[in-house]
């Protein structure tokens, strides 16, 4: 597969590493056009910084 | 591999693995044990730890989930590399605010090591709970270790005054519990930071 582009930390713009995809029911209630009926909440990633462990989740790509 | 110093066996940064006291009820044992464990952690060369008590995060009970996130602990969660849960049974469940407070994160969690303690008045030393709660830490991101620590008789263990541990043979058991929440820390660690979703 592919690699995919790296996304860069909010924190200190070093490459984040994309570790999980997984669904988010807290963040679907909040924001209900995150909502996948796939699923039945938000398919998220999660990416982590390894120099400032910040991890943040965005939308999921696929 | 350059997330761990293999020579010394040691993570180049020390593993952060905060303590969460469950309980905020008046006359809790499970205080007693949370500074016990607390301190266990603390007196390892590759963990630093910070005791966080459920009573104190002010976390509304209008509301559930993201949606009512407490800045600092959000915070505390996001900088941890592992979780040691302190959880008292109550009806064979965990205290409800614990749950809530647990709630309030989820990207601050996944991928990192969960290690709970168990505690009771009874002779089971909180495995229902314990049994209980593993289902809320998969859902949660969290990834469990096969070592619990279990105090039974909790009131009986502690000296209610002084907190001082009165049966000796839970330093070992701890020991080997804290050695396996801390190789799975630096594997979920190595993980999250260098191994890549395809
Ligand atoms: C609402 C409630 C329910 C309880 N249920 C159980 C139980 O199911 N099994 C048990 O062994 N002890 C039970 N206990 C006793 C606690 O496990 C005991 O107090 C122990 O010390 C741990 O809780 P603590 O930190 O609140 O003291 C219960 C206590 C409360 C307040
Ligand atoms: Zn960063």
């Amino acid at each position: 597969m592919a690699q995919r582009e790296k996304l860069k930390c909010p924190g200190c713009g070093g490459e984040m590493n994309f570790h999980a995809e997984k669904v988010d029911y807290s963040k679907a209630l909040a924001d209900p056009q995150s909502m996948d009926a796939e699923f039945g909440g938000a398919l998220e990633e999660f990416h982590t910084c390894p120099r400032c462990k910040l991890t943040v989740e965005r939308p999921a790509t696929d | 591999m350059d997330a761990m110093d293999s020579s010394a066996g040691l993570p180049e940064k020390p593993l952060f693995i905060p303590v969460i006291l469950g309980t905020p009820r008046k006359g809790r044992s499970s205080e007693h044990v949370a500074n016990f464990v607390a301190a266990q952690v603390a007196a390892r060369p590759e963990a630093g730890t910070e005791l966080i008590d459920v009573r104190a995060l002010s976390l509304p009970a209008s509301d559930e989930g993201e949606a009512i996130k407490d800045p600092a602990f959000s915070a505390t969660m996001m900088r941890a590399d592992a979780l040691i849960l302190v959880v008292p049974e109550y009806n064979h469940g965990y205290p409800g605010m614990l749950k809530h407070a647990l709630d309030s994160n989820l990207k601050e969690y996944i991928h990192k090591a969960v290690g709970i303690v168990g505690v009771s008045a009874g002779p089971w030393g909180g495995t229902r709970v314990i049994e209980n709660l593993l289902p809320v830490m998969r859902e949660l991101g969290l990834v469990t270790i096969f070592w619990d620590g279990n105090f039974p008789h909790a009131q009986k263990t502690f000296d209610k005054d002084t907190g001082a541990l009165l049966e000796p043979a839970h330093v070992r058991r701890l020991e080997k519990f804290v050695n396996e929440l801390v190789w799975m820390a630096k594997v979920l660690r190595y993980g999250r930071e260098n191994v890549a979703i395809e």
